[in-house]
């Protein structure tokens, strides 16, 4: 029996970042109030030190750990106190982020996540411990999910957790900066720095254009390049220290991946808790032929990677996906499955949706600013070659008798996801009577993913074929 | 294995949902009343009162209209495998839920159901939530039996 310890004094810097980072605005407040002799004035700052010191010192010392055999045991809460129990066979995923400043002092902080659905928050979050816990935490784990007749995989060689034991793969600098390159992370950037552009009042753009018409459009169309040219750099730095130094490691039955600059950010899942895998590439990466991999977990841990999903595979050259991805989750298909039994017979219908979906704001446009109007149109005939890739890119198949392929086309980002059927958690077949007479259906399949659900919607299918997958799921589960 | 039956709801259920569209009418009423309200006090324009008093007649004898669709294309069956429901005929939905995913199972009844002697199953997944809307309660019972004893069997701790 171990004591309940406290977190490193340094875990004190981590809870008052995130003090500052909840509570930022009382610093606004109080420089918008210069009169000190103001009660106000005194009573923000009273505040401020108590949100910025006292509380996070008051956390730091309610909080005590205990990683016990059969349990992780955290006490926590000033006025209300918290013991929570986390059993080692309930464990998704465990995370580790380092700070470069914890290094020296072989200090992380280490996150615990459960399948349970307490959202916002991690199960358990420890804010500086000893690099040592983790392993302490996964060797438990290990011990609590093998039971003595289960034959654990022929790469587990015993080893010490911590050690490499299986499969390793580092991602190289050519294929960090094509990583960061093809990331459209840039859209987002470049959307809020147009949102600025039509703040500047109109009376000054006019009158540039009068006063200068003959290089006001070069003016335009540089001052664009530029901001495009900006918001892609920016993206492009903030993905290369997101994922300098990327690692992906198989520890016997783990998959662990490592990654980042300033903050080195370590997650660990049990390669039985993937609920399923998916193969993502937006249009630049389609060209390119540029894949990422990511896994589907019950857990929030990779919140901050794209789209919320462990990435296991920033980037690789799409022939090679399935060969380098194998030997980390031996359940993959050896190469592309064919996905063709799914297919979707007419794309019209996909097309019609999408163009009556910009109708309406087109219409709007058009009534509210006629002399603008026309240029909405443009929108129409972009929402038609959306419905028609959305259409081409929907397919799916049985890729063995045990696991659905399923691929989809959203805003020109195609995706390709592998769920074995244990891990579909429901399936639903839906027409309505229009659609019988065409012979067609959608079929959702449910999967569990973060806290929530990952509903993947094949629509406009052959009705024969939704359904015969929709019967297989019946009989297989 | 057993011959799978499609069973409809039990047909009390379409009282409740009679009661349940007269519900919507007194709620419509009281908002047609606020609004009326607004427009004698704050002068707000006489057609955001026509609006509120047109889809206070209107919603509700809509939501009455449809109750012998809704009562007779609503089914549901169970395996010993797998749930099963079945909603619409417009828009016709099939929902398969395997038993070995199902997580939980909760029988709530509101005062409407529980004076009819029925319950709504509410059973969850990992991922999703399926609700059967009223059930007998032996039924309802019997069911939740059948998967928690299932479950128990097909305990591999899949999520």
């Amino acid at each position: 029996m171990t004591k309940p310890k406290r977190t490193h004094p340094l875990g004190l810097i981590q809870h008052i970042a995130k003090s500052i980072k909840d509570y930022w605005y009382l610093v606004i407040i109080l420089f918008t109030n210069p009169d000190h002799d103001s009660i106000w004035f005194w009573a923000i700052l009273v505040t401020l030190i108590g949100a910025f010191l006292i509380m996070p010192l008051a956390k730091w010392l309610t909080l005590t750990y205990m990683i016990d055999a059969d349990a992780i045991v955290i006490h926590s809460g000033i006025f209300v106190r918290h013991h929570e129990h986390i059993p080692y066979s309930r464990i998704q995923t465990v995370q580790s982020k380092q700070w470069f400043y914890l290094k020296p002092f072989k200090l992380e902080e280490v996150l615990i996540e459960t399948a349970s659905h307490a959202d916002h928050a991690p199960e358990a979050r420890l804010a500086a411990v000893p690099i040592t816990v983790a392993t302490k935490i996964e060797r438990y784990r290990k011990a609590a999910t093998t039971t003595p007749e289960a034959t654990v995989p022929t790469d587990d060689t015993g080893a010490v957790t911590g050690e490499v034991s299986g499969p390793h793969y580092q991602i190289n600098t050519r294929d960090l900066v094509k990583f960061g390159l093809t990331s459209l992370i840039f859209v987002p950037f470049l959307l809020v720095l147009l949102g600025l552009y039509n703040k500047i009042p109109r009376s000054l753009t006019d009158n540039l254009i009068a006063d200068a018409s003959h290089v006001a459009a070069v003016l335009l169309i540089g001052g664009a390049i530029v901001i495009i040219l900006v918001a892609w750099l920016g993206a492009f730095l903030w993905t290369l220290t997101r994922y300098y130094h990327f690692e992906l490691t198989r520890q016997a039955d783990n998959l662990v991946t490592a990654k980042g600059l300033f903050q080195r950010n370590t997650i660990t899942a049990p390669l039985n808790r993937l609920q399923a895998v998916r193969i993502k590439q937006n249009i630049l990466r389609q060209w390119l032929h540029l894949q990422t991999v990511q896994v589907l977990l019950a857990s929030k841990a990779a919140s901050s990677d794209d789209d919320n999903d462990l990435v296991i595979m920033p980037v690789i050259s799409a022939p090679a996906t399935y060969t380098t991805m194998r030997p980390f989750i031996n359940w993959l298909p050896e190469k592309h499955p064919d996905l063709g039994k799914l297919r979707v017979p007419h794309s019209w219908y996909q097309i019609r949706n999408a163009m009556l979906l910009v109708a309406l704001p087109v219409a709007l446009l058009w009534w509210l600013l006629p002399s603008w109007g026309w240029l909405g149109l443009i929108l129409l005939p972009i929402a038609a070659l959306e419905g028609q890739y959305a259409a081409h890119n929907t397919a799916g198949n049985l890729v063995t008798p045990r696991m659905l392929g399923l691929q989809t086309g959203h805003f020109w980002t195609r995706e390709v996801f592998y769920v074995p059927v244990t891990k579909i958690q429901s399936m639903r077949l839906k027409r309505s009577v229009w659609m019988k007479r065409t012979q067609l259906a959608h079929l959702t399949v449910n999967v569990r993913r973060g806290n929530g659900n990952q509903a993947i919607h094949l629509r406009y299918l052959s009705a024969t074929a939704a359904h015969d997958i929709y019967t297989w799921y019946l009989e297989q589960a | 294995m057993a011959q799978p039956k499609n069973h409809q709801l039990p047909p009390r259920i379409k009282r409740i949902w009679g009661f349940s569209a007269l519900g919507s009418l007194v709620g419509l009423l009281v908002i047609s009343g606020l609004l009326w309200l607004t427009y004698t006090f704050w002068d707000w324009s006489v057609w955001v009162l026509v609006f509120g008093l047109i889809l206070t007649v209107i919603e509700p004898c809509i939501e009455l209209g449809l109750i012998p669709y809704r009562y007779r294309f609503t089914r549901y069956q169970i395996t010993d495998l797998a749930v099963e429901m079945q909603s619409g005929f417009i828009f016709q939905k099939r929902v398969a839920i395997p038993i070995a995913r199902v997580q939980n199972v909760t029988l709530n009844a509101g005062p409407l159901l529980q004076w009819q002697k029925l319950t709504k199953v509410s059973i969850a997944t990992a991922a999703t939530s399926h609700d059967i809307e009223g059930l007998e309660l032996p039924e309802a019972e019997r069911l939740r039996e059948q998967i928690m004893r299932l479950a128990q069997e097909a305990r591999h701790d899949q999520a």
